[in-house]
């Protein structure tokens, strides 16, 4: 279980997140939604220690997260696949895993034959370049490259921007298989109803920095009223 | 044959000043950390071998000491100056460029300005015809080639290469993968200024040793870099045989001062018409 716990962080001198608490359940698919700019992508770097806290606590199965460094957050346990992918473009499928297994345990690469079972297609080119996939295969690239580090709680941010829907769909009902197999928790970003809808246990919403509301998939209201007022849609 | 006499040489300062520059551009590269101290590292290197050999140190324990020593130095500077100022390009040429005063002086205090020659270990000539060359700096040549297909094969074919690449190329990424970047940059400075010793201590037979020596390095070094373009280890290989080789090959005819005038002109017009070096794709 994620616990994020009065959260204000920023940049600079600029708060972004503000007062910020919210958990996500153990073994539960929580998406966190909100309109750009309202600081869905600064509140995951800021858990993955990628920006400064100013005050609050994040704490990962009750343990402090909030003065460790990234690579010590990954292996506490969190698993990030960021906005845009990041996938390594010079590097093969296989060198993008392998970097995986470095940063956690080499004897992760157990997880392979799993990981090519999920994800066919990276089995198929592993001795392809990352830069040459499509936006779509880069994303289950990235995905991938965080599961092997064996995470408690994955943290997605907008897996789904730059996205053909076909794919966006192949990739959101894989995920929840992957949940329901294995356990996981995820955080999801995201402004995509469909994938939310797809996938998620929980919704949170988040305006100016805040945290608004939270409520399960079923509790969205008659004709997602939540979603309306809080992606004005 | 009158050719092949400065073709050789030529090949020999290439293959040194690829070695240095190698040192600075996994130290730029990585950490973006304009290193204006790794000539006074070099020299540090040979100034290991003349310690040695007024201490009738055996030839080889000065080439295993000054690797170590300028090593354990470089650990020093990291922790003490570099780790402060890392992707801050323009506070690390100030810091490290004071820091290459003050060693340069160091030197000059404990050894004076003098320069110090180092003798040979070997003074035997490779004949072939009527063609010869002596058989140390030949060896230099091939340690230099060793050394660099090391250095290669390290940071191209290692599990610790692939890290330090995928620091190079996403340093916030690589680390949410649980990656040390700070270690691998703590490594990767040590590894560098190693080279470095050792390049110094390896040639420091064929040259003459003073405290200024290294900035006859330090500047064809960052020269290389700026020509060759493109992936950090491929285009250090080009721009290196292209300032060295001009370099050297201009003094056949033309004065040191003038053919390093000429290497200068030539490598403003390399930049100015293929602003990403001679490779290109440099970021």
């Amino acid at each position: 279980m994620l616990e994020l716990d009065s959260i204000t962080s920023g940049y600079g001198d600029a708060r972004v997140i503000q007062d910020f608490s919210c958990t996500a359940e153990a073994g539960r698919i929580t998406a966190l939604m909100g309109r750009n700019g309202m600081g869905k992508t600064t509140l995951l770097k800021t858990v993955m220690g990628l920006l400064p806290i100013t005050s609050g606590q994040i704490l990962l199965d009750s343990a402090p997260l909030e003065r460790l460094n990234p690579h010590e957050r990954s292996r506490q346990g969190l698993g990030y696949v960021p906005q845009g992918r990041e996938v390594f473009e010079n590097f093969t499928v296989a060198e993008n895993l392998r970097l995986a297994a470095l940063g956690s345990s080499l004897d992760h690469l157990d997880m392979l034959p799993q990981i090519y079972d999920w994800f066919p297609i990276l089995k198929e080119r592993l001795d392809q370049k990352a830069g040459t996939f499509s936006g779509g295969q880069q994303q289950i690239l990235a995905i991938a490259r965080a599961l092997i580090t064996r995470p408690k709680i994955l943290l997605l941010d907008e897996p789904t921007e730059g996205i053909q829907p076909s794919i966006v769909r192949d990739i959101s009902l894989q995920l929840s298989r992957i949940a329901k197999e294995t356990g996981l928790t995820i955080l999801l970003v995201e402004q995509n109803v469909d994938m939310v809808k797809t996938m998620a246990d929980d919704i949170a919403f988040i305006e100016n920095g805040k945290m608004m509301e939270k409520c399960l998939l079923e509790d969205l209201g008659p004709d997602d009223a939540l979603l309306h007022r809080y992606l004005s849609i | 044959m009158d050719l092949l006499l400065p073709l050789i040489d030529a090949l020999s300062y290439i293959l040194i000043l690829v070695l240095i520059a190698l040192g600075l551009m996994i130290v730029f590269g990585m950490m973006g950390v304009i290193n204006m101290a790794h000539g006074e590292l070099f020299m540090i290197g040979a100034y290991v071998m003349v310690v040695c050999q007024s201490a009738g140190l055996p030839f080889l324990v000065g080439l295993l000491l000054a690797p170590l020593i300028v090593g354990l130095l470089g650990l020093l500077i990291e922790m003490l100056l570099i780790r402060h100022i890392y992707l801050r390009p323009l506070d690390t040429i100030l810091a490290t460029w004071g820091l290459s005063i003050a060693l340069k002086q160091g030197i000059v205090l404990i050894f004076g300005p003098e320069s110090q020659s180092i003798a040979s270990p070997i003074n035997e000539m490779i004949t072939i015809g009527d063609f010869s060359y002596p058989l140390y700096r030949t060896l230099v040549m091939l340690a230099a080639i060793l050394l660099i297909g090391g250095t290669f094969w390290l940071f191209l074919k290692t599990d610790f290469g692939l890290q330090a690449r995928a620091v190079i190329a996403r340093p916030d990424t690589a680390a949410t993968l649980g990656i040390n970047t700070r270690q691998l940059y703590r490594s990767s400075f040590v590894i560098g200024t190693a080279l470095a010793g050792l390049a110094g201590a390896l040639v420091a037979p064929t040259i003459s040793v003073d405290p200024q020596m290294g900035l006859g390095y330090l500047i064809p070094g960052f020269l290389s870099i700026l020509v060759g373009g493109a992936g950090p280890l491929a285009g250090v290989l080009v721009g290196g045989s292209a300032v060295g080789g001009a370099n050297s090959l201009l003094t056949v005819w033309i004065s040191p001062v003038a053919a390093q005038i000429a290497v200068f002109i030539m490598a403003i017009l390399v930049i100015r018409l293929r602003p990403e070096g001679i490779l290109g794709g440099r970021k």
